[in-house]
């Protein structure tokens, strides 16, 4: 079982020549997260979520505080879906998906295939990127993230360069493929409705990356958006989310809840 | 329900030793890496001359920076300067005038762009020194090879871009001008000029640093004057330490214009871009 | 200092169509517009200028006497007087010197350049001193190599090894920087090897600045030879133009600088292009015919 402690996580980054001040990306962040759980940080832009999987996956040092991501002791297998695909571009869809993968064999290479069925892109192994549309290139980047059958599974905003409609079919394969391996995931989003359909979890941030408010989400699975009970939870969840916002305007946000 | 926020945003405290050492580093570090490398550019020119040839084969660094201040305050320095400079400034505006013209065929005509395309492509890949020779026989020792020969390398750098700067016109900032009733002239003025000029300018900078070098050459192969011929003139009297105060000159030269004039008209013409895009260095 | 993208490629032309051109019926419109009519006519161009100058100006020889020179060069027939045909010697003389020198620019310049791109450190140790030796023009080079080491061989490949290191190093080093670092990122997430990062991530994102560097190389370096050749040898291409040019045979002279064109034109095609096009294979345009299910 994978478990994902953060403990007291500080990032602060230094000033640079385009940008004169320091920012505080987060701040102080507890969490603790343990089993097959979806977990879905929700904040608005400035509030760290990004930074927050870049630590988590090793990309990004803490100014201070430890993040320990663990299957059973020792460091956990991390799958990450980015917000853009990230493909090398002059490489095959197959053969991105082996670069990330430790075993070179014709295994790997009829695996590298099955999960490129299993997001419904099993003709395309021998394209190159350039040839998929933005879509589809996401689609090999969540079936890349499960090709290292990660312990840990970090997405970054995956579908926020998407239309609304290719984002809506892509999050039914996300939901589809974790249904069937039930890793525990960190999904990073600014999208509530998002949010409320895949996680059992939701932790909100606020600017300055300090958690604000942590909701467990017990709708039965799989989620329809247009599910009446969907919908309830997204208002509630929205609505603290508005007051979360009224509440930083007015200087008030730690008194919430 | 969480922890409280330790820290406040934008507070100083809390950035880590380490962490501030980085930021002095990369602000300090990088120039400091510059000087040094100065230092060991210089030092090795200097080890090389001491030790390993004579000082008529190369001489130290200093004796070639007092050679090229003694050229600089001479007379002839600026008899010669001045024709080098004006040749291809001549030869620079004479591409100007011909690429706005090729530039326009390339951008709006599919067959003109094809036939373009394969004789710059050509001009680009022919060796220089051709050129330079060829003008030797062409136009014998005048001061028109030069001016002809920096228009012509200049020409294709200009032209590609000028007609990349047009095509690559947003063309939904002509669609929203047409569609709140603009003129052509109004459109042309307002977005055409303005948004492909960083795109010729940068053409032009590339094309300037060409045709200083072509420029260069032919006054080595057919000229009576300039920098070149006093090159030439110094290689053949065995005059390594002259040569090389001609050449520290020739870069300085093109260094004052790159900077003083081309550099000056981009950060004019950019000052509508976002910092990020234009500071690449 | 100067910026470090100076002395790239053209913006535009090397961009490889991959796509063929359609085939239609041949008709007289058609005709106009397939690539290779468009060649024919920017070759009739080049032609009917050189014609016309040596219509103007009579020391300039017309095309059918230099071919006729040549010819007489190839297969070592007389030129009248003592003067007889020299044509292989010359040549296979300058193309080892430039096969020599390019051996140890290219890589020297690939090693300068990783390192300038990898370390900002070494950039800033570097990166001015490399860009004062591309600012110095080649004939310096050129000139320094000759009273150097005299009439041997040593002159024409020290030069052409000069010119080539630093595109090399500018452009690689331009291509490493240019990596995208979301890229970097991923394979850092994924704790991919560095074997495998040099191989394909590397690699494939460098190529494109690389193949301008190297094709720069190429043309910069067969210059620098000719010019110590012309000036400082008693052999090689730039040497027999330069015998001709004095002996004032024209027609010979024009034929080796025309020669000298040709091959380096004939190898820009024949070796780097096709080479070019086979590493931008992933440079397509999207080809995929069926819609994204929804």
């Amino acid at each position: 079982m994978a478990t994902v402690l953060i403990e007291n996580l500080t990032k602060i980054y230094p000033p640079t020549l385009n940008h004169a001040r320091q920012v505080q990306a987060l701040g102080g962040l507890n969490m603790s997260i343990t089993g097959n759980v979806f977990v879905a940080i929700v904040g608005p832009s400035g509030s760290g979520k990004t930074t927050l999987l870049n630590i988590v996956a090793g990309v990004e040092r803490p100014t201070s505080g430890s993040v320990r991501a663990l299957q059973e002791g020792v460091p956990a297998q991390i799958g990450y879906v980015f917000q853009e695909p990230r493909l090398l571009p002059w490489r095959t869809v197959v053969d991105n998906m082996l670069y990330v993968q430790d075993r070179k064999s014709d295994r790997s290479r009829r695996e590298a295939e099955f999960y490129l069925q299993m997001v419904g892109l099993s003709e395309v192994a021998d394209l190159y990127p350039s040839q998929l549309s933005a879509g589809m290139q996401q689609r090999v980047g969540i079936a890349r993230a499960f090709l290292v059958n990660p312990d840990v599974l970090l997405l970054d905003e995956p579908f926020s360069h998407l239309d609304a409609l290719t984002g809506r079919s892509l999050r039914d394969y996300l939901q589809r493929i974790w249904l069937q391996t039930r890793k525990t995931a960190l999904f990073v989003t600014h999208d509530v409705t998002e949010a409320v359909e895949l996680a059992d979890r939701i932790i909100m941030l606020r600017p300055g990356g300090v958690a604000y408010d942590d909701i467990a989400i017990t709708l039965p699975r799989p989620r329809r958006p247009a599910d009446p009970a969907v919908r309830d939870v997204q208002d509630e969840v929205l609505r603290r989310f508005d007051a979360m916002g009224a509440a930083v305007r007015f200087g008030t946000a730690q008194a919430a809840r | 329900m969480t922890t409280a926020p330790t820290v406040a945003p934008g507070s100083v405290s809390a950035l880590s030793a380490r962490e501030l050492r980085r930021a002095a580093w990369s602000r300090w570090g990088y120039r400091l890496s510059v000087v040094a490398g100065w230092a060991v550019f210089v030092g090795v020119w200097y080890l090389v001359a001491r030790f390993v040839f004579t000082p008529q084969q190369l001489p130290q660094p200093h004796v070639v920076a007092t050679e090229a201040w003694d050229v600089l305050t001479q007379r002839d320095f600026s008899t010669n300067i001045q024709a080098s400079i004006l040749r291809v400034v001549a030869g620079f505006l004479l591409a100007l005038v011909l690429s706005v013209g090729l530039g326009l065929l390339i951008a709006y005509s599919k067959w003109w762009r094809r036939l373009l395309n394969s004789l710059l492509l050509f001009i680009v890949s022919v060796p220089t020194v051709s050129f330079a020779i060829l003008s030797l026989i062409v136009l014998g020792i005048s001061p028109m090879g030069p001016i002809i020969n920096a228009m012509l390398v200049a020409t294709p750098y200009i032209t590609m871009n000028l007609a990349q700067g047009l095509t690559g016109v947003d063309r939904r900032l002509i669609v929203m001008s047409e569609s709140f009733g603009r003129t052509r002239p109004q459109i042309i003025t307002g977005v055409l000029i303005p948004s492909s000029l960083l795109s010729i300018l940068s053409g032009a900078r590339l094309a300037f640093a060409v045709a200083w070098r072509m420029e260069l050459l032919t006054e080595v192969f057919a000229s009576s004057e300039g920098i070149g011929f006093q090159i030439r003139r110094s290689f053949e009297s065995y005059d390594i330490r002259g040569m090389l105060a001609w050449a520290v000159l020739f870069i300085i030269i093109m260094l004052l214009i790159e900077n003083l004039v081309f550099r000056q008209i981009e950060r004019r013409l950019s000052r509508w871009r976002s910092p990020e895009v234009g500071t690449t260095q | 200092m100067s910026d470090i993208h100076a002395y790239q490629s053209l913006p535009g032309l090397r961009q490889h169509d991959s796509r063929p051109a359609a085939e239609g019926p041949l008709t007289m419109r058609g005709l106009l517009r397939r690539p290779w009519f468009i060649r024919l006519v920017a070759v009739g161009v080049l032609v009917f200028i050189w014609q016309w100058v040596t219509w103007v100006n009579t020391r300039v020889p017309g095309i059918d006497e230099i071919v006729r020179f040549m010819v007489t060069e190839m297969t070592g027939g007389s030129h009248g007087g003592a003067l007889t045909g020299e044509f292989w010697e010359p040549l296979s003389l300058s193309l080892q010197r430039y096969a020599i020198g390019l051996a140890v620019g290219i890589p020297a310049g690939a090693l300068l350049g990783l390192v300038i791109g990898a370390s900002r450190w070494a950039r800033g140790l570097f990166n001015d001193t490399v860009l004062v030796l591309l600012a110095l023009p080649a004939v310096v080079w050129a000139f320094l190599a000759s009273l150097w080491f005299g009439l041997s061989s040593a002159g024409p490949i020290l030069a052409v090894i000069l010119t080539a290191v630093p595109f090399v190093a500018v452009n690689l080093a331009a291509g490493v920087r240019n990596i995208d670092p979301g890229l970097v990122e991923m394979s850092r997430s994924y704790g991919v090897p560095a074997g495998r990062r040099l191989r394909h991530l590397l690699l494939g994102g460098t190529l494109p600045s690389a193949f301008t560097g190297l094709r720069l190389a190429f043309m910069t370096g067969w210059n620098s030879l000719l010019i110590v050749e012309w000036f400082g040898a008693t052999s090689g291409v730039g040497w027999r133009a330069r015998f001709w040019y004095d002996a004032l045979r024209y027609p010979g002279f024009v034929a080796w600088i025309f020669l000298f064109v040709i091959l380096i034109t004939v190898f820009d095609r024949l070796l780097l292009s096709p080479l070019e096009r086979r590493a931008f294979q992933w440079n397509q345009q999207p080809t995929l015919t069926f819609e994204e299910e929804l």
